[in-house]
């Protein structure tokens, strides 16, 4: 099916490997991941080789992204926050270059498979846990519970509060994930549009510049969106490591 | 099997009872952006009765899907 | 409460437009008053000037004003599209991550149905938790209380 908006998400083998039993096949997935991380690298080392104190446009395009990373982590998480810097670009170009490398036609989008979000939320929620634990030790389980709640309401507290942080994983995964696979099928269900209708002659290549005009508009939107999610998924990372830095809010 | 066939077409039946919610939702939601367009000053001291608002509409459309999950998963 | 707000508003305002005049326009004129003063370039520089400063004074009172509240519901467009999907998302993820938390303990335990009901109801109380403090609302709800008694004056 030449219209199915389902087969961009495919996954193939590029390069079939298996190792006692389990699958490690390079797949095309893991092909634009690799192209993701070349290509924030390559743009960020690129960029910043000249050090000019007044910055080109491209290397004042890359200290932009920095500012913007480093404001926003100390706005979420203050001074002491700066430790996770590395991490915190690092996932918010991944999650930018991957979002934006995929608006590329006939390219793979990384983002748009829940696994791949769901290992990011996990990596977050992870060094949430870990470092809240190692720093706090118990301490760090302040956070379920609230202050000034009557005695009574305390269990019911934790537990709400217990699930309100399981659920974190889950929804900045899936936020993630249901976004650019909802924006890429909407693409393409408009791109097929076209193709089937202007298969009716000339009235239906008149009609055709609608379902255009619809594809160039949601083209623009999901470049608006990619950035967008990388930002959430950014920003919900510094609040979620506030909660590791200090816990008894 | 006819038992099973009667569960699903139930939890689909005890689905639309969010739509009701979804329906009242939207009542609230739009009632308080034209209250706040109205009185924008006034918006934020409301925010809180929005969500209660909010919450008790919801967990009417909630008890709807707990009874579809019943249906489906005991 | 709104004398209070207006009163605030207007002295985060006038520090922004005081820099700025200190900062910027007397340099400015007392660099151009003497080479020419019917100059019409110097006037469109003028101009531009002016403009930049009320820009700066509107982006430093913006800028305050938003980090002071700290609301989303004001801004506007894209933020307020992330937001809405921000939010619905993390209510769903709450409803969802209760009812599978129940039904995991329901098959763990036996005791179906009623960790799904319990769990669902949580989860949903979690989803609310989420939302509110998403935007934003769950610290100062205790500042906001006197606001409605006064309204319903």
């Amino acid at each position: 099916m030449a219209n199915d908006p389902i087969h961009q998400f495919q996954i193939a083998k590029l390069i079939p490997i298996e190792i006692g039993g389990m699958d490690f096949s390079f797949t095309n997935s893991s092909a634009f991941m690799v192209a993701t991380v070349a290509v924030s690298g390559a743009f960020l080392y690129l960029t910043t080789s000249s050090r000019g104190l007044v910055p080109s446009r491209l290397q004042s395009l890359s200290e932009m992204s920095y500012e913007f990373v480093a404001n926003m982590l100390r706005d979420a998480a203050g001074s002491h926050g700066m430790k996770f810097f590395p991490m915190v670009f690092s996932l918010f170009m991944f999650v930018l270059v991957a979002n934006l490398l995929g608006l590329f036609p006939y390219f793979f989008t990384v983002t748009s498979h829940i696994i791949v979000t769901f290992a990011l939320a996990l990596l977050v929620i992870g060094t949430v846990i870990v470092y809240g634990f190692m720093k706090h030790g118990f301490g760090f389980l302040k956070l379920f519970v609230p202050q000034g709640v009557p005695g009574i309401l305390v269990p019911l507290v934790v537990l709400i509060e217990v699930i309100s942080f399981l659920s974190r994983p889950i929804s900045l995964s899936v936020r993630l994930f249901a976004n650019m696979l909802a924006g890429h099928i909407t693409l393409k269900v408009f791109a097929g549009f076209v193709t089937s209708l202007s298969a009716f002659g000339a009235v239906g290549v008149f009609g055709a510049i609608l379902p255009l005009i619809m594809t160039v508009a949601i083209t623009a939107l999901e470049f608006l969106v990619a950035f967008l999610q990388a930002y959430v998924f950014a920003v919900l990372t510094c609040m979620y490591l506030n909660d590791a830095l200090h816990p008894s809010h | 099997m006819e038992v099973d066939a009667a569960k699903a077409i139930g939890a689909g039946i005890a689905c639309l009872g969010m739509g009701g919610a979804g329906i009242g939702l939207g009542t609230i939601f739009g009632n308080y952006l034209a209250g706040a367009l109205r009185n924008p000053s006034a918006a934020d001291g409301q925010f809180g009765r929005l969500i209660f608002g909010f919450a008790v509409t919801e967990a009417l459309g909630i008890f709807s899907l707990l009874v579809a999950l019943l249906l489906l998963f005991t | 409460m709104l004398p209070a707000t207006l009163k605030r508003t207007d002295t985060s305002s006038r520090p922004g437009e005081g820099v700025a005049v200190a900062g910027e326009k007397k340099p400015g004129k007392a660099g151009r008053t003497g080479p020419g003063s019917g100059d019409p370039q110097h006037a469109a520089d003028d101009e531009l000037e002016r403009r930049r400063q009320r820009l700066e004074a509107s982006l430093a009172a913006r800028g305050r004003g938003e980090g002071d509240t700290g609301n989303a519901a004001r801004s506007s467009g894209a933020v307020g599209y992330g937001q809405a999907l921000r939010l619905s998302s993390e209510f769903i993820a709450g409803v969802a991550v209760g009812a599978g938390l129940g039904w995991f303990i329901d098959r763990l335990a036996g005791t179906s149905p009623w960790g799904l009901i319990v769990f669902l109801l949580l989860g949903f109380a979690a989803g609310v938790l989420n939302v509110m403090r998403s935007a934003g609302k769950i610290a100062d709800a205790g500042a906001r209380v006197p606001t409605p008694d006064r309204r319903e004056d």
